[in-house]
C-alpha cells in the first residue's frame, strides 16, 4: 500500500503540469496519519514548468490529511477525493482550489472503459447512418 | 388535517421551512425543518403553552431571512381567549435564532409552562425525496442550558446545538420553561440553533477553511442594501414590472451562498430541493443577470472550473473536460450512495460554460478571467468533440452510465418522459437534443473569439469557426423536419428525427444556429396556439401525444425557458414577438407578487384567467428570479458591442416608460431609456438614448 503511494508521488515530476491549469500555483502538503505517526509529502506547484515532490518541511498553502489506506484508494481511482472529503475520511485546511486541481492526477478506477467504445458498440446505427450520409454527400 | 401554508426563511443554502405557527412537525417525506448543506438539522420544532399548541393570528414575512409570528394558544375553531399571546421573531444568518416572547394581557400574574419540542433526524435531502432509515442513531446530549443533537456515521459528523438565554429544563426531546409572568408584562428567551458540519479536530469545516459563518440580521440587512444599490435602478410606469424587478434582486440575494472552492458568493438553484450548485442553473442565472449583477460570474466560473471532470467515472457520468451538473454536501454524496460528489450528468453545461465566459468578457471587459480559465475552456471545447460526441457523428449525445441513480435525460428537460416523438413514443439512447447542438455551435463561435482576442491562438480560432459552420450546415439539414417545417426535438441513435414540436426551438434562435430563412417560421410557431398559452411558450406543443398542461417538461410554461426564447427572438430581429413573451411573463408575475415560480400550467390563458402554479414548483428559484432581468435586457435591446452598450428598445405596447439607470459594464455606468406607444397596434417603440 505504501509502495503504491510512494510510486504515485515519485512519478509526479515526470507527469509534470500538463494536466493542471497553468494558473494553479502553490504547495500542497499531504499528511498521511497512521497509528500516531504522520508521513508528510510536499507537492510544490509553485513553478510554471515543473512539479517538485519532497519531504522537507516547507510552508504549505493547503494541507490534505488522511490515512495511507484512504489515500491509496485515491491513488487507485477507487473513490474521488471530493467524496472522501465529504464523508470526512480526509480533511482539508487552507486553499481548497489546490486540492481540487491536484485531483486531476488521480486515475480512473481500474477496468474503466471509454464510454464512446461501448456506446458505439451498442448503437452501431449511428455510425452507419453517419457513414451513409457521408457516402451520399461526397 | 388542514393544509397549512408553509413559511420559509433562508440565507443561501441554510433555510427553514415551517408552518404558519412557526412550528416544524416531523415528516420523513416533506422538506420541512432547518436545513444546511443538504442536511436537515431540525426536523421537530414545536411550541406549546400549558400543553396547548398555538395558532397564528398573523405572520409577517419581514425579509427573506427574517419572519415574525403572532400567536395565541388554542385551536382556531375554539373561542380565542386572548389573555396570553406569543410572538416568535426569528432570523437565519448562518445559524437560526428565535426570540420567543410570551405576553400576559391580564391584571394578574400568570404561571405558565412553555415547552418546545426539539429534534433532528439529520436526513439527507435525498432521503426526504425517497424516505429511508438512517444508517446510524441520533444521540441527544443534555448539557447545561443546551441540547446537543449529534449524528455520527463513521467519520461523518453533524451536530445541532440549541441554547437558550433564559434558564431551561433541558431534556433529550426539548426544553421546558416554567415561567412566571407579571401582570401586563412579558417573558422572553432567545433560542439559538447552530448547525455544525464537523471536520478535522471536531472543528466546523468553515472555521478550518476560513469561510464566512453566522451573520446578524443587521449585517444581512446592510449586505442586501449594498447588493440592491449596486444593481441598476429601474423606473417604469408598469407596477408589476417594478415589483418583479425588485423581487428578482431580493431573491437572487437570498439564494447567494459562499462557494467552498472560491470563498466567494454564487447562487443556489432553488428552494427547497436545489439549494446547491447546479452547473446549468448557475450558468443560465448568470447569463440572465449579467447586465445587473455581473459580480456573480467569477465565483460561478471558478467553482465550475475547479470542479471540471478529469477522468472517466461511470457512477458520476464524469468525463475529462465535462462541467458538473450538481454538487451536494450531504451524507448520500459523501458515502457514494448518490453520485453528486459532484455528478456530471448534463451534456449542455460544458458548452454553456464557454458561452458564459465569453458573455462575461463582452459585458465587463474583464479579460483576466478569460485568460485565467483558458485551460478549462479549451478542455470544455475538446469535450464537445470527443467524449461529448458519443457516437462519433458530430453531435453531442447523452446516455447515462449509472442506471440506478443517474439522470436519464441530461438536458434541461431532465424528467424521464421529456424527450418523445410526436406520437408519444420514447426514443432509445443515446439521444442528441437540438438545443445542445445549438449551444455547441455558440460555444465554438464564442471560443473562437476568445482564442483570437485573448489566447493568442488564431489557428485554433479558425478551426473552431470552420467546425461551427460545418455543424450549422449539418444541423440545418438533419434536424429540420421538412413537412412540419420545424426543428426536431432530438435525433435518435439511428439518426431518426424525434419529431415532437417543443420550446427547445426557441433556444436554437438564442444560439444562432438557425438559418436566417427559417427564423420567421420558428418565431411563428413559438407564438402559435400550439406552443403559446398566452402566459408563455409551453415546453411541448398541444398536438403532441404526451402534452399535458401539468406535465413537468411536457406542457407547462417555464419562465426561464421563455426568457431564453425571448432573447433568441431578439437576436433574429423578431422584436414584436419577443415583446409579446415579455409582456406575458410580466403579466404572470403579477399573480405571484412579482416572484415567478419555477413553472406554471400550460392551460390556455383564456381558460384560466390566471396562471396556475405547478404543484411542487421550487420558489424562489434562481433562473426564475433571473427571468425578469433578462426580459428587461431584451425589451431594452441591450447588447455590448466593442467598448460600448447598444440600446435599442422595442417595448410591448401599453407598457409606457422604462428607464434602467446605471447599467454596469466596460463602459462604466450607462442609462437605457425606452417608451412604448400606448396604442396596442404593435407599432414600433420610440426610443431615446
Amino acid at each position: 500500500m505504501n509502495d503504491e503511494i510512494r510510486a504515485f508521488f515519485v512519478a509526479l515530476p515526470s507527469r509534470g503540469r500538463a494536466m493542471l491549469p497553468p494558473r494553479v500555483r502553490g504547495t500542497l502538503r499531504v499528511d498521511l496519519v497512521n497509528h500516531g505517526s504522520t508521513d508528510h509529502w510536499y507537492v510544490d506547484l509553485t513553478a510554471s514548468d515543473q512539479v517538485v515532490v519532497n519531504r522537507d518541511v516547507v510552508a504549505a498553502d493547503a494541507v490534505l490529511t488522511t490515512t495511507p489506506a484512504v489515500f491509496a484508494r485515491l491513488v487507485r481511482g477507487e473513490s474521488p477525493a471530493t467524496a472522501v472529503l465529504l464523508r470526512n475520511e480526509a480533511t482539508l485546511a487552507g486553499d481548497a482550489r489546490l486540492i481540487l486541481a491536484f485531483r486531476r492526477y488521480f486515475p480512473p478506477a481500474a477496468g474503466t472503459v471509454d464510454p464512446r467504445e461501448s456506446a458505439r458498440r451498442r448503437s452501431p446505427h449511428g455510425q452507419a447512418w453517419r457513414e451513409r450520409r457521408r457516402a451520399g454527400t461526397s | 388535517m388542514a393544509i397549512r401554508k408553509s413559511i420559509s426563511i433562508l440565507d443561501g443554502n441554510t433555510f427553514l421551512v415551517c408552518d404558519d405557527r412557526g412550528d416544524v412537525d416531523p415528516s420523513p417525506s416533506v422538506p420541512t425543518g432547518l436545513f444546511s448543506y443538504d442536511t436537515r438539522f431540525l426536523s421537530t420544532w414545536r411550541l406549546s403553552v400549558n400543553g396547548e399548541r398555538l395558532h397564528a393570528l398573523s405572520v409577517d414575512d419581514i425579509r427573506y431571512y427574517e419572519s415574525r409570528f403572532f400567536l395565541v394558544p388554542g385551536e382556531p375553531t375554539h373561542y380565542v381567549d386572548a389573555t396570553v399571546s406569543v410572538i416568535r421573531d426569528r432570523s437565519i444568518g448562518g445559524s437560526f435564532t428565535e426570540e420567543l416572547s410570551v405576553l400576559n394581557h391580564t391584571d394578574a400574574e400568570m404561571i405558565m409552562t412553555v415547552r418546545i419540542d426539539m429534534g433532528a433526524d439529520f436526513a439527507d435531502i435525498f432521503e426526504i425525496k425517497n424516505p429511508q432509515a438512517k444508517k446510524a442513531p441520533v444521540q441527544a446530549i443534555v448539557e447545561e442550558g443546551r441540547l446537543r443533537l449529534r449524528y455520527r456515521r463513521d467519520h461523518f459528523h453533524r451536530e445541532t446545538v440549541i441554547s437558550s438565554s433564559a434558564p431551561a429544563q433541558v431534556d433529550a426531546e426539548g426544553m421546558t420553561f416554567e415561567v412566571r409572568v407579571p401582570p401586563q408584562s412579558e417573558w422572553q428567551t432567545r433560542l439559538q440553533v447552530r448547525t455544525l458540519v464537523l471536520g478535522a479536530h471536531e472543528r466546523d469545516f468553515r472555521d478550518s477553511m476560513r469561510l464566512r459563518q453566522a451573520r446578524s440580521p443587521d449585517e444581512l440587512d446592510e449586505q442586501l442594501r449594498r447588493w440592491t444599490a449596486a444593481a441598476p435602478r429601474l423606473k417604469c410606469d408598469n407596477a408589476s414590472m417594478a415589483t418583479a424587478y425588485r423581487q428578482s434582486l431580493v431573491d437572487l440575494a437570498a439564494l447567494r451562498y459562499t462557494s467552498i472552492t472560491m470563498a466567494e458568493e454564487l447562487v443556489a438553484a432553488g428552494l427547497p430541493w436545489f439549494m446547491t450548485v447546479f452547473g446549468r442553473d448557475s450558468i443560465f442565472t448568470c447569463l440572465q443577470a449579467l447586465p445587473f449583477t455581473p459580480q456573480l460570474v467569477p465565483a460561478t466560473i471558478g467553482t465550475l472550473a475547479y470542479g471540471q471532470g478529469s477522468r472517466v467515472d461511470d457512477f458520476r457520468d464524469e468525463e475529462p473536460g465535462k462541467i458538473l451538473h450538481e454538487l451536494r454536501y450531504g451524507e448520500s454524496a459523501g458515502f457514494e450512495e448518490q453520485p453528486h460528489s459532484p455528478y456530471y450528468g448534463a451534456s449542455d453545461t460544458t458548452p454553456l460554460f464557454v458561452v458564459l465566459l465569453d458573455e462575461y468578457e463582452r459585458w465587463t471587459g474583464d479579460d483576466t478571467l478569460v485568460r485565467a480559465y483558458e485551460f478549462e475552456a479549451r478542455a470544455a471545447l475538446d469535450w464537445v468533440d470527443t467524449h461529448g460526441d458519443l457516437l462519433g457523428t458530430g453531435y453531442i449525445w447523452y446516455e447515462t452510465r449509472n442506471p440506478d441513480s443517474g439522470l436519464v435525460n441530461q438536458c434541461w428537460k431532465d424528467s424521464p418522459d421529456s424527450i418523445s416523438y410526436r406520437d408519444g413514443r420514447l426514443p432509445p439512447f443515446p439521444r442528441a437534443t437540438c438545443e445542445q447542438q445549438a449551444y455547441a455551435y455558440d460555444a465554438k463561435i464564442r471560443g473562437a473569439r476568445l482564442a483570437r482576442l485573448f489566447w493568442n491562438d488564431p489557428a485554433y480560432a479558425d478551426r473552431l469557426e470552420r467546425e461551427a459552420a460545418d455543424l450549422k450546415a449539418r444541423f440545418n439539414e438533419e434536424f429540420w423536419i421538412a413537412d412540419g417545417e420545424y426543428y426536431a426535438l432530438a435525433l435518435d441513435a439511428e439518426g431518426g428525427q424525434v419529431d415532437a414540436l417543443s420550446s427547445n426551438i426557441g433556444h436554437l434562435l438564442w444560439s444562432g444556429i438557425v438559418e436566417e430563412s427559417r427564423a420567421g417560421r420558428v418565431a411563428e410557431l413559438l407564438l402559435s396556439e400550439r406552443l403559446f398559452s398566452g402566459w408563455g411558450v409551453r415546453t411541448l406543443a398541444t398536438d403532441c401525444a404526451r402534452y399535458n398542461p401539468l406535465g413537468y417538461h411536457v406542457g407547462t410554461v417555464w419562465p426561464f425557458d421563455n426568457s431564453i426564447i425571448a432573447w433568441g427572438l431578439w437576436r433574429y430581429g423578431y422584436r414584436r414577438e419577443a415583446a409579446t413573451i415579455c409582456q406575458a411573463s410580466f403579466d404572470a408575475a403579477e399573480y405571484f407578487h412579482g416572484r415567478l415560480p419555477e413553472a406554471f400550467a400550460g392551460y390556455p390563458r383564456a381558460r384560466t384567467t390566471y396562471p396556475v402554479e405547478y404543484p411542487t414548483a421550487c420558489s424562489p428559484q434562481a433562473w426564475s428570479a433571473g427571468t425578469p432581468l433578462l426580459l428587461l435586457r431584451v425589451i431594452l435591446g441591450l447588447q455590448p458591442h466593442d467598448g460600448h452598450l447598444i440600446i435599442d428598445p422595442a417595448l410591448p405596447p401599453g407598457l409606457g416608460r422604462v428607464e434602467l439607470l446605471d447599467i454596469p459594464g466596460r463602459w462604466g455606468r450607462i442609462d437605457a431609456l425606452g417608451r412604448s406607444r400606448t396604442t396596442t397596434d404593435g407599432s414600433p417603440a420610440e426610443s431615446t438614448d
